[in-house]
């Protein structure tokens, strides 16, 4: 009996050691603005690899509360590509695991997303790593433009050629506007506005994010900017109250001349408005210049997992070159400067622009950034809804206000 | 006791103490048939209640470990301006629902009161509005207040009543009129059941009796009709100002709380706290100073019933 028992134990030993690698997996979440991208990567990486990995897919508004309540209940997935932008409040709330070792052992390092990491860093550790990416850039409409006289190829790059070309397309007729933005949307006018603000050499936020800047010169003069076009008829009425269901949509109908965007829409343009000819360049400064809003997704790992390997491995394979052009295929930018134009070959040119965008792009540092920017009532959009909609004498004391609302929200987080 | 009562009448002793029996058995069968409604209230009402309470006194939030602050989120709640704020505004939106709904349902139940050819047709279309969801009204309303590609704005402009298009969802009045317009056209109809169910309850003799004494129509509206239905009219005004007090999901779909945030109601402000501040102490907080209001209200309506009934 005993020896029986002692065989057993040795035969399934024997068969342990067979299989060495016997397959693991790991879950996953994405929330749902990654549909696309996510689903192909991970089913390339379970083709080609014994260990598996396990998508859920989250609709994005319901995302971070899903996740809380997992973590409560103990069943956070192992890893998630969250919205970079909230890397720094879930590692402050000390749900991550610390990756800064794993991170840094990758050769390619250096390559990766600057503005991912530097979101992805919190007090010194790396939390979050690059995953998807979206920049913003300016759109504009070559058949408008050509119909209004201006050179369909080249695209505005100050405020003033914006202002200008949008004037000319808006006499195209009555119901042709030069210029949208959705006005009531927060997490767009982060996106789109604020390259407006950095490129003229201002911000929102002070370097180290702890003083808010909304009353500050460059503030005021993209402000003044967007006003100025919507008291000239050049934007449609619906923009004030668009709370960004039409901020794809506007542009895709073939009325708007020139529109800040993402680089998501290029695909979705191409795929959905074949017919549609457009342009894209670089959001510009007040007398030119560039800037764009890095976004997209930062690759994050629940604290007290024990699928650090797998995880490695997977994010391995997202960064090899197969992996950047499945996700460069599916609407992601690459987030590996180094082969980010293999990634690209042969795609849309336009991309690359979007890639050049995203490369010297930003992404603004907060653990309260939903309360400040995303949330429809707070502050950052109901004061940009004010004062886009209001005249010039409005915007110093609305600004102000903005600012203090602010710095009590970034003071009330410490 | 019991035990005594039957010493007393040796002859009737067995069938009393059998009744005594049965008598018992009742009251734990009582029990048993109610448990599963007490279980059903415990788990998803007094233990929920219970959590929120405990929920408020903590700095909550929603990733992370809570922090016991006593009193503190009262604190901060009674200096937080924009929830008074949205208070304020929950007030007025229920003051100006409830009338229009009230009002609206009462028009409607006189009108399909009586059986008469086609009446049925009449009571289903009145109806039909309240099985939609709130959700899919709002996103309904949410398209047809569109100023582009919606309905209202480009309609009144053909009509000449508009010479641009105009942003119905733009300026307070406009959106918020247009936002308790559809509230009343889509709950109307079950104000409506309620007080047609007790305008039948009234015997048409009173009417005629009054009507043989002269009274007209007028008269016999304010002196007959409407008090004799005062029981499901105070029945509806509860229900018309809880549900109103209540209100989230219009203002949320249709405004996102604009213009300038002034359509925000109670329970949005809640939902904002607890689900985009993710701060749900603070979340629970407000919701406690809630409902203490709504039963306070409550209580102050069951008593101007009560009241007039002893007083009839």
């Amino acid at each position: 009996m005993k020896r029986l028992t002692i065989f057993a134990g040795l035969a399934a030993a024997a068969l342990a050691s067979a299989v060495p690698a016997h397959a693991d997996s790991f879950t996953l979440w994405v929330r749902s603005d990654g549909s696309t991208f996510m689903p192909k990567v991970v089913e390339a990486f379970n083709a080609s690899h014994q260990n598996k990995a396990e998508l859920q897919i989250v609709p994005v508004n319901e995302l971070v509360q899903k996740y809380a309540v997992a973590a409560a209940g103990g069943t956070a997935p192992d890893a998630l590509s969250l919205d970079l932008i909230y890397t720094p409040s879930f590692a402050a709330a000390g749900q991550l695991e610390d990756i800064t070792d794993l991170a840094k052992s990758l050769p390619y390092f250096k390559a990766l997303s600057p503005a991912h990491l530097s979101v992805g860093t919190y007090e010194g550790k790396i939390y979050g790593v690059p995953f998807s990416a979206d920049a913003s850039v300016l759109i504009w409409n070559k058949d408008l433009f050509k119909q209004a006289g201006l050179d369909p190829e080249k695209g505005p790059t100050t405020w003033a050629e914006i202002r200008s070309d949008a004037e000319k397309i808006r006499k195209l007729g009555p119901d042709i506007y030069g210029y949208y933005f959705s006005g009531n949307c927060g997490g767009c006018n982060i996106f789109t506005f604020t390259p407006l603000i950095w490129a003229t050499g201002g911000d929102i936020f002070s370097a180290d994010s702890k003083k808010a800047q909304m009353n500050s010169p460059a503030v005021h003069e993209a402000v003044a900017f967007y006003q100025g076009m919507v008291k000239d008829g050049l934007v449609p009425a619906g923009s004030k109250t668009d709370t960004g269901v039409n901020f794809f949509a506007a542009f895709a109908t073939g009325k708007i001349g020139i529109t800040p965007s993402g680089s998501f829409a290029i695909g979705a343009l191409n795929s959905q408005y074949p017919n549609l000819h457009y342009g894209v360049t670089f959001l510009p400064g007040k007398t030119g210049g560039m800037s764009s809003f890095a976004g997209g997704d930062n690759f994050v790992v629940s604290k007290g997992t024990k699928k650090l390997a797998l995880i490695k491995e997977f994010l391995e394979f997202a960064y090899s070159l197969p992996g950047q052009t499945l996700l460069a295929k599916n609407g992601s930018l690459p987030i590996r400067s180094d082969i980010a134009k293999d990634a690209l070959a042969g795609l849309d040119a336009r991309y690359l622009v979007a890639a050049d965008a995203m490369a010297k792009g930003k992404t603004p540092y907060s653990v309260v950034f939903n309360d400040l920017i995303n949330s429809a009532n707070g502050p950052w959009n109901t004061t940009l809804n004010k004062v886009f909609f209001a005249d010039e004498a409005a915007i110093d004391p609305a600004l102000k206000e903005c600012d203090a609302m602010m710095q009590s929200i970034i003071d009330a987080a410490k | 006791m019991s035990g005594t009562e039957i010493d007393d009448r040796p002859g009737g002793a067995p069938s009393s103490a059998r009744r005594v029996r049965r008598r018992r058995r009742i009251d734990y069968a009582g029990l048993f048939y109610i448990a599963p409604a007490v279980i059903l209230v415990v788990v998803f009402f007094v233990i929920p209640l219970g959590m929120m309470v405990w929920m408020s006194f903590h700095n909550w939030p929603l990733m992370g470990r809570p922090r016991w602050i006593g009193l503190g989120n009262y604190a901060t709640l009674w200096h937080d301006q924009l929830f008074w704020n949205a208070l304020g505004f929950t007030i007025y939106y229920t003051v100006c629902a409830t009338i229009g709904l009230l009002a609206v349902g009462l028009a409607l139940a006189l009108f399909v009161e009586k059986p008469r050819p086609g009446v049925s047709l009449y009571r289903t279309a009145y109806f039909l509005p309240v099985v939609v969801g709130f959700a899919s009204a709002s996103l309904l309303w949410l398209w047809l207040s569109n100023v582009d590609s919606g309905l209202f704005s480009p309609l009144a402009q053909r009509l000449g009543l508009t010479e641009v298009l105009y942003n119905v969802n733009a300026q307070f009045d406009s959106a918020f009129w247009s936002v308790t317009l559809m509230v009343i056209w889509k709950m109307s109809g079950f104000y409506m059941v309620i007080l047609m169910s007790g305008l039948q309850a009234i015997p048409a003799d009173f009417h005629e009796a009054a009507r043989i004494d002269g009274a007209n129509s007028r008269q016999r509206f304010l002196f007959i009709t409407l008090p004799l239905i005062r029981r499901p009219l105070v029945l509806a005004l509860i229900l018309a100002v809880t549900g109103s007090m209540l209100a989230f999901d219009q203002f949320y779909i249709v405004l996102a709380g604009g213009p300038q945030n002034e359509t925000l109601t109670a329970v949005y402000w809640i939902f904002n706290q607890s689900f985009v501040s993710f701060r749900l102490g603070y979340g629970s907080a407000l919701s406690v100073v809630l409902l203490a209001i709504l039963l306070v209200l409550s209580l102050v309506q069951l008593r101007l019933l009560h009241g007039q009934e002893d007083g009839r």
